[in-house]
């Protein structure tokens, strides 16, 4: 009997030692493999002159190879897109990330119980909601006739008339980050609260009793034992990058004069790709962003390795 | 110990094997057998029957049970899923061995339609905008039942429709596919202005007819009701409607459908060709106009940004609304007059003649345009077993009949027989209420209507009535609304280029770029802002090939009408 044949049975043995384990595990790879797996081959269809009558025999279809992503670079909403994609994620990282850290951090030092579970069920109870929901609280919230936010800055004698805010080009990215970091900004937390909770007790106690103020225990405690986990989530929300969202964007970008700052990708997508039934074209356009998605993340991934903290 | 790990692994196994066979249904979804009968097939058979065959041989509905799947294409309107909820459709059970089955959107129209083109799991009957480039899709994939011969076995759709609206509404191999709904050869439609009875009487009932006293107007109301009152609330600005009201009334004969997506142009009658809107100077007048209304906040200033209508349904049903200007203010002002009056005899609203521009004449404005087409179609897809059969119900309930129970309810109730002219002859025990209930009980399913002749029969019996005691809708509609309103026929039909095309994409683009440029223009701080804007659009929409749409647009319209001999 040749090693490998004796490695092969002690697999088969191993494997067969934890059956029980084996066979809770593969309904989930069966499920993925056939749900999320195979259906992936639809993406050839971002190189396919896709006609919709052939269904599922996609391989009718004429093959069309880097055309649809041309079209794509050369469409004069290019430009646009893409800065609104970039910057719109950007600012919803750097404001939508810190935000939920900064929540639990200042939770944490809350010592009145009540009060803090009271701050934490009202803060995620936003997530809950559709963004048709929170859209129109938005709406009605900036609106120009009997909005709270006009009536608010004119009685505090701020402004004399009302600001259409849903309407002006330079507040729009403001607005829409506000309203994702309300939307989510108490359900991220509860996360990085869960971390805190984990820390060992013991090493506040000896800080305190080294003359550690509140603050740098916080600051050299705190933080430091839940980077890992900040790092894991910065890692996933690196990933998500061109993912600068897409109902906020529909349903709070009502105006079309809104366009110029308001239109990503996903939103692009959903115009041409669904609206104007070019499948391949938005199946291509789809497939871009997810191939930058990837390699962001594969370097965020990278990155964070060097530090001892990386996802895989 | 071990029991558990049995259970676990039995439980396990289950699992495993309810897995596997939900992905073996999914995976083994081949391709359905098609359906047997072939567009060529189906037209050449039934065109040796309508030779060989006698004209005895129609098929009489109701002689024997007629069962099909039908199906509404919209993201808002559903075919009930019980037919017995519907009082027209229920007579039709009982009395005409009908029995539709129906198959629903619930909102997601764009994506089941893609399933059932993807699966080839069509419904026989699809009912939708003739428009939607689905129908054209399907026209293209040879999935549609021609209905020419079918039109010359049956009645009524061949006596009701044109054959120059029939020319219209033909494919490009020269066949009809489309079965119309709401076809007229009158003017119809409700586009127009709606007035605050109250708050009009208030001011002194002053004389609204010019766009002159329309601002002398909304500045009275800005400044007796304050920010109480809405000067001028424009319906769905975002796609143009309350907007393209007021650039209806800057030019005599402009169409407020120059603003529509699908047309996009003006006509230019010097040189019989269509234009571009965004160097008509009516269009940079009206403009202009819009946005001192908007600076000097006349009009609603959230017009561009709070596109649900319930907001401006609520300020019209509290009678915050001074004027309404919509391309279907009925709805609205009718059940904001009823509430209104009901509480107070003087409140409510009324419609007026369109505002003009002084110096026009105000009988060749047209707030809005009728097509002698209708906007709805009813198409019979290769799945069907039996087309005929379903064309034979279409032209039934197109035919008088079917009309008056739709919108009377079934004879010998509101309405005996006919009269000389073939309308209904309204019994004594005629009862206002009950009509008007069945017609709301049934208007979300007219699949297919006749407009020219339901018409008629609606007024006849509201003409006998004194002004003041008519149903409101028919007022206005007899004195304002059918007189303001233009055959646009010509230029509603075939201007919708083919999906996937470069030009559908030039015209997609040029559509986002008018939105843009609409409401930037609503909204500017300047009159020269506003020639600015509309300038600089026109540079942007020549780069984006707006002049190859144009000129593309243009050949279609000459074309149809050569069609109709306009």
């Amino acid at each position: 009997m040749s090693q490998a044949t004796a490695n092969q049975k002690s697999l088969w043995q191993r494997l067969w030692k934890q059956i029980d384990i084996q066979i809770m595990v593969w309904p989930g790879v069966i499920l993925i493999f056939i749900f999320a797996y195979i259906p992936m081959y639809g993406v050839l269809t971002g190189f396919m002159d896709y006609n919709i009558f052939t269904g599922a025999r996609i391989f009718e279809n004429k093959w069309v190879g880097l055309k649809h992503f041309q079209d794509f670079f050369n469409a004069p909403q290019f430009g646009t897109i893409m800065r609104n994609t970039i910057m719109i994620s950007l600012l919803k990282l750097i404001i939508g990330f810190p935000a939920p850290i900064i929540l639990a951090l200042m939770l944490n030092e809350v010592r009145h119980r009540i009060f803090k579970r009271v701050v934490q069920s009202i803060t995620y109870l936003p997530y809950f909601m559709s963004w048709v929901i929170i859209g129109s609280i938005v709406m009605s919230l900036l609106s120009t006739e009997n909005g709270s936010v006009n009536m608010l800055l004119k009685g505090i004698g701020a402004i004399d008339e009302s600001i259409n805010f849903l309407s002006m080009k330079e507040y729009f990215w403001g607005i829409l980050v506000s309203a994702n970091v309300w939307k989510d900004i108490g359900f991220n937390s509860i996360i990085f609260m869960a971390a805190i909770a984990g820390v060992n007790p013991s090493l506040y106690e000896a800080a305190e009793i080294d003359g550690a103020s509140r603050f740098k225990q916080m600051y050299l405690i705190t933080i430091p034992t839940i980077m890992p986990i900040i790092i894991i989530f910065m890692i996933l929300a690196m990933g998500s990058l061109l993912n600068a969202g897409f109902e906020d964007i529909l349903i709070l970008a009502q105006n079309p004069s809104l366009r110029p700052v308001s239109d990503v990708i996903d939103t692009y997508v959903y115009r041409a790709g669904l609206q104007n039934q070019r499948y391949a074209y938005g199946v291509a356009v789809g497939l871009f962003r997810a191939v930058i998605s990837v390699m962001l993340l594969t370097m965020a991934n990278y990155l964070a390795r060097k530090t001892g903290n990386s996802l895989w | 110990m071990k029991k558990t790990r049995k259970t676990l692994v039995m439980v396990a196994t289950a699992l495993l094997l309810t897995t596997l066979f939900a992905g073996c249904s999914k995976t083994t979804s081949e391709p359905k057998p098609s359906t047997p009968n072939d567009t060529t097939n189906a037209s050449t058979s039934t065109g040796s029957d309508t030779t060989e065959e006698k004209p005895a041989d129609v098929w009489q509905l109701g002689s024997s049970e007629l069962e099909f799947t039908a199906y509404a294409h919209y993201g808002w309107l559903d075919l009930p899923a019980k037919m017995e909820d519907v009082p027209f459709w229920k007579y039709l059970k009982e009395n005409k061995k009908v029995n539709i089955k129906t198959r629903a959107a619930q909102g997601n129209h764009a994506q089941l339609m893609t399933t059932m083109m993807a699966d080839n799991d069509l419904p026989d009957l699809i009912y939708g905008n003739r428009f939607d480039p689905d129908i054209l899709r399907l026209y293209e994939a040879g999935k549609l039942v021609p209905l020419d011969d079918y039109m010359e076995k049956y009645p009524n759709l061949k006596k009701w429709l044109s054959s120059k609206s029939a020319d219209l509404l033909r494919f490009p191999d020269g066949k009809l596919y489309q079965f119309p709904n709401w076809y007229t050869s009158q003017p119809n439609g409700s586009s127009g202005y709606a007035v605050n009875k109250k708050i009009y009487k208030e001011l002194g009932s002053p004389t609204l007819e010019t766009m002159d006293q329309l601002y002398d107007y909304l500045v009275k109301v800005k400044q007796k009701y304050g920010s109480e009152v809405i000067p001028y609330e424009p319906d769905r600005a975002v796609d143009g409607q309350g907007v393209g009201l007021i650039y209806t009334g800057f030019k005599e004969n402009a169409y407020y459908r120059s603003l529509n997506g699908s047309t996009l142009a003006v006509v230019d009658e010097a040189n019989n060709k269509l234009a571009s809107l965004f160097t008509d100077p009516a269009f940079h007048e009206s403009q202009k106009f819009v946005s001192k209304l908007y600076r000097e906040k006349l009009i609603s200033q959230d017009m561009f940004t709070i596109t649900d209508r319930g907001p401006v349904q609520e300020k019209l049903m509290s009678g915050r609304v001074a004027i309404f200007g919509s391309s279907d203010p009925m709805p609205y002002a009718s059940a904001a007059h009823a509430a209104l009056s009901k509480k107070d005899p003087d409140a409510g609203y009324f419609m007026i003649w369109p505002f003009h521009k002084a110096g026009l004449d105000k009988n060749k404005i047209y707030t809005g345009g009728y097509d002698q087409l209708g906007w709805n179609v009813n198409v019979i897809t290769t799945a069907a077993k039996d087309p005929e059969k379903i064309y034979a119900f279409l032209d039934y309930i197109t035919g008088p009949e079917g009309m008056l129970i739709q919108f009377f309810g079934p004879e010998g109730g509101n309405w005996k027989g006919l009269d000389e002219s073939g309308q209904p002859i309204f019994t004594e025990q005629y009862n206002a209420e009950e009509v008007a209930d069945i017609q709301a009980a049934n208007n979300p399913v007219m699949m297919a209507g006749n407009t020219g002749y339901i018409d008629p029969a609606k007024m006849k019996f509201e003409l006998s009535k004194p002004p003041e005691e008519r149903n409101w809708l028919a007022r206005y509609q007899e004195s304002v609304t059918w007189k303001t309103h233009i055959d646009q026929t010509a230029l509603a039909s075939n201007l919708t280029p083919a999906p996937g095309t470069e030009l559908a994409d030039i015209s997609t683009n040029v559509l986002d770029l008018f939105l843009q440029t609409l409401s930037a223009s609503s909204t500017a701080k300047s009159d020269e802002e506003v020639d600015k804007i509309l300038e600089q659009a026109e540079k942007d929409a020549q780069a984006l090939g707006y002049n190859q749409l144009l000129e593309w647009r243009t050949e279609r319209w000459l074309e149809n009408k050569k069609k109709l001999g306009q």
